[in-house]
């Protein structure tokens, strides 16, 4: 009776914790199969390539926990990064201007479908598809489809070190605490939340969310002109194919990491993992010279499994909520929410 | 007009109106032309040649920029099949979607042309094509030689790597191709010369490249000769290298052996500063010259489904031969006249 209680439980703190598990696996895995795969070298490898993913991500998660969506990250990187790359072959603007204006201009592509989100109410999908469509546009025009070499300070930039980190490390855990500490300290946090959660509610409760909406949009565009600009400097070339698709891995990163499509659910520490984990496993396929043809069904199978483990702790949770269902005065029931499975928890 | 499309339609004019040998002016006559995306300095100059050159002739040019969407390019082309137009130019998505757009036209009377990207069926239509196999073969033919001379001195094996484009890109799988037929050649003639190689996964996408590379590099630091299957992945491979002290001009001895394939202007460069060793070079003025020619000549013969196989062999561009050979390869007129700096 006792070792089945202790079965239970260690299932469910797996189940809880798949992502997490998964990634240790697939972790030892690759690593006994390559010794190499286990150097500090290599670690800071994958961690530093998924570091414009996983800020793209963090920006992404904002986004999912209000319940919206945000396609045009990767049209956001790439006009960001043209805008900026232009300004810095034409009037020999330097990196952290450079920056800057990338940032200014992402953020205000963020501006543009949280306009279109709030106040034009277009669906999250539908506003940030044409944006998609229409940021990649402008780049194209800007360029004429030509790429641009960037110049060589920004290579410099680009492999800058800080107490021997790499510069798109440093920038990836900014990004992150930053996020956590906003989405776990201050009341925006607790509010983006609450209008995932429910946004009627939270309006009764007093809550903007308007203003609520308005701001994830703004930090998805910040975040992604600044994945932009740390992919840029890796490359050292933004041409017409830039980013693209990048959407998709950060939905993808933020998904794995327990974020709810539906909103309300998830933190950005999961994105931070989920976005580790994708790298982690292109690089260990790389590292055992998988065959071609094969790599993107490996990733896509690990990737269907995180999803059915988080499909298992769904359907646990959702037994845990019936236990709580009780009659009320006359014919009316309410369900009352389970106490939450620990990794959904808005922590 | 921006001062670089100026700057290539200039060099699309000089070299076309010298090269091409039209019969007779062609006045008069409607040509529509349907590109996807251009993506890349030589799509940008493959399609200025085409437009420029047609224009010149006297000859309505109907442009349809498709941006990456084969169904919308196969809209594009019924939508100038409704015109009327006497012949079509495209330069389709991929090789899938151009057999459906040849068969569109072909079904309606209508010749056309497909430029440098290949359908999956080439029996049908005027497929102009470069032959990757042959133009990354002459350049793979130039490393191996080097490496061989690196080889017979120190006795140690090479470990040869290549970047692979994208798989569903039938000039990926060219390249691809050329670059292992050249290895074992030399693994047979010579054995043990050449490790196992290692094949990195691109998709075409720069930042794909160079999380895969930096892996690859990671797991195998004794690389010694790269080949990538495009030039645009040339600064890529050297973010990798440069911190490990590998990205360094011959003569040096960490020096790695270097190639790749399109002939762009960056490879110009750099050919010249001793960093790549030789690229394959698809011959852009030699694959317009003969689209536009073969579709003029069966408009003017009245043939309406034209079909034949137009092959581009293509040429390598080495350390050795540079100084000679310069001007043939696109990218070094471009280079020369300063395209890089604008």
């Amino acid at each position: 009776m006792k070792s089945s209680r202790v079965l239970q439980k260690t299932w469910n703190v797996l189940l809880n914790h798949s992502t997490l598990v998964l990634f240790v696996v697939v972790f030892i895995i690759f690593g006994l199969s390559s010794p190499r795969f286990f150097t500090l070298e290599n670690i800071t490898n994958f961690v530093k390539q998924a570091a414009f993913t996983g800020i793209i991500a963090v920006g992404m998660t904002f986004v999912l926990l209000t319940a919206g969506i945000d396609l045009s990250v990767g049209s956001n990187m790439y006009l960001s990064s043209v805008i900026s790359g232009l300004l810095m072959r034409s009037i020999g603007l330097d990196v952290l201007p450079a920056l800057l204006v990338a940032l200014v201009v992402g953020t205000l592509f963020g501006a543009v479908n949280a306009f279109s989100v709030v106040y034009l109410r277009i669906t999250p999908f539908m506003a940030t598809l044409a944006t998609l469509v229409i940021g990649r546009g402008i780049g194209t025009a800007l360029t004429e489809s030509r790429q641009i070499d960037l110049p060589e300070r920004m290579a410099t930039f680009g492999q800058a070190h800080l107490l021997g980190i790499p510069m798109p490390i440093i920038a990836f855990l900014i990004v992150v605490s930053t996020a956590y500490f906003v989405l776990t300290r201050l009341p925006i946090g607790r509010q983006i939340y609450a209008v995932g959660n429910d946004r009627d509610a939270a309006e009764k409760a007093g809550i903007n969310s308007k203003r609520v909406i308005f701001s994830v949009y703004l930090i998805s565009g910040f975040c992604a002109a600044l994945a932009g600009f740390i992919l840029a400097s890796q490359v050292i070339r933004v041409d017409r194919s830039f980013a693209e698709g990048r959407e998709f891995d950060a939905i993808a990163a933020a998904v794995l990491g327990g974020v709810s499509l539906f909103g309300g659910v998830g933190n950005v520490i999961g994105a931070l993992v989920g976005a580790v984990l994708i790298q982690m496993v292109q690089t260990g396929l790389q590292f055992n010279q998988v065959n071609l043809y094969l790599q993107p069904m490996v990733r896509a199978l690990i990737i269907l499994m995180t999803v059915f483990f988080d499909s298992l702790r769904e359907a646990q949770a959702e037994k845990l909520r019936r236990r709580f269902i009780r009659p009320l005065d006359g014919d009316k029931t309410e369900v009352h929410k389970a106490p939450v499975v620990p990794s959904q928890a808005n922590t | 007009m921006h001062k670089n499309s100026k700057f290539i339609a200039g060099l699309a004019f000089t070299a076309l109106l010298t090269a091409i040998p039209f019969t007779q002016a062609q006045a008069g006559l409607r040509i529509c032309f349907g590109f996807q995306d251009l993506e890349t300095e030589f799509w940008v100059a493959g399609h200025l040649a085409i437009t420029q050159t047609l224009r010149e002739q006297g000859v309505e040019v109907l442009e349809y920029n498709a941006n990456e969407d084969p169904n919308r390019q196969l809209e594009q082309v019924r939508e100038c099949i409704a015109q009327g137009v006497d012949g079509i130019i495209i330069i389709p998505q991929d090789g899938d979607s151009a057999v459906t757009i040849v068969k569109e036209a072909q079904a309606n009377d209508i010749p056309i042309a497909v430029f440098n990207r290949p359908p999956n069926d080439r029996s049908s239509g005027i497929v102009v094509v470069a032959d990757n196999v042959s133009a990354t073969e002459q350049a793979v033919e130039f490393m191996a030689q080097q490496a061989l001379v690196k080889w017979q001195v120190t006795g140690k094996t090479i470990q040869p790597l290549i970047l692979v484009g994208a798989l569903q890109d039938t000039n990926a799988i060219g390249r691809r191709d050329g670059f292992f037929n050249v290895i074992n050649r030399y693994n047979e003639a010579y054995p043990g010369m050449f490790a196992e190689p290692i094949e990195v996964a691109t998709e075409w996408d720069a930042a794909t490249a160079l999380a895969n590379l930096e892996a690859a590099i990671t797991a195998n630091p004794d690389v010694d000769f790269i080949f990538t299957s495009s030039d645009f992945l040339f600064p890529t491979i050297r973010s990798v290298l440069e911190p490990r002290g590998k990205w360094v001009p011959r003569g040096n001895p960490n020096h790695v052996f270097m190639g790749g394939l399109d002939g762009d202007a960056t490879a110009c460069m750099l050919i010249e500063q001793g960093f790549v060793d030789a690229t394959g070079v698809q011959d852009l003025f030699l694959e317009a010259e003969l689209t536009l020619n073969a579709l003029l000549e069966a408009i003017q013969a009245g043939q309406t489904r034209p079909n034949e196989v137009l092959l581009d062999p293509g040429f390598a561009l080495t350390a050795a031969n540079i100084q000679f050979n310069r001007n043939d390869m696109w990218g070094c007129v471009l280079y020369d006249q300063g395209f890089l700096d604008k």
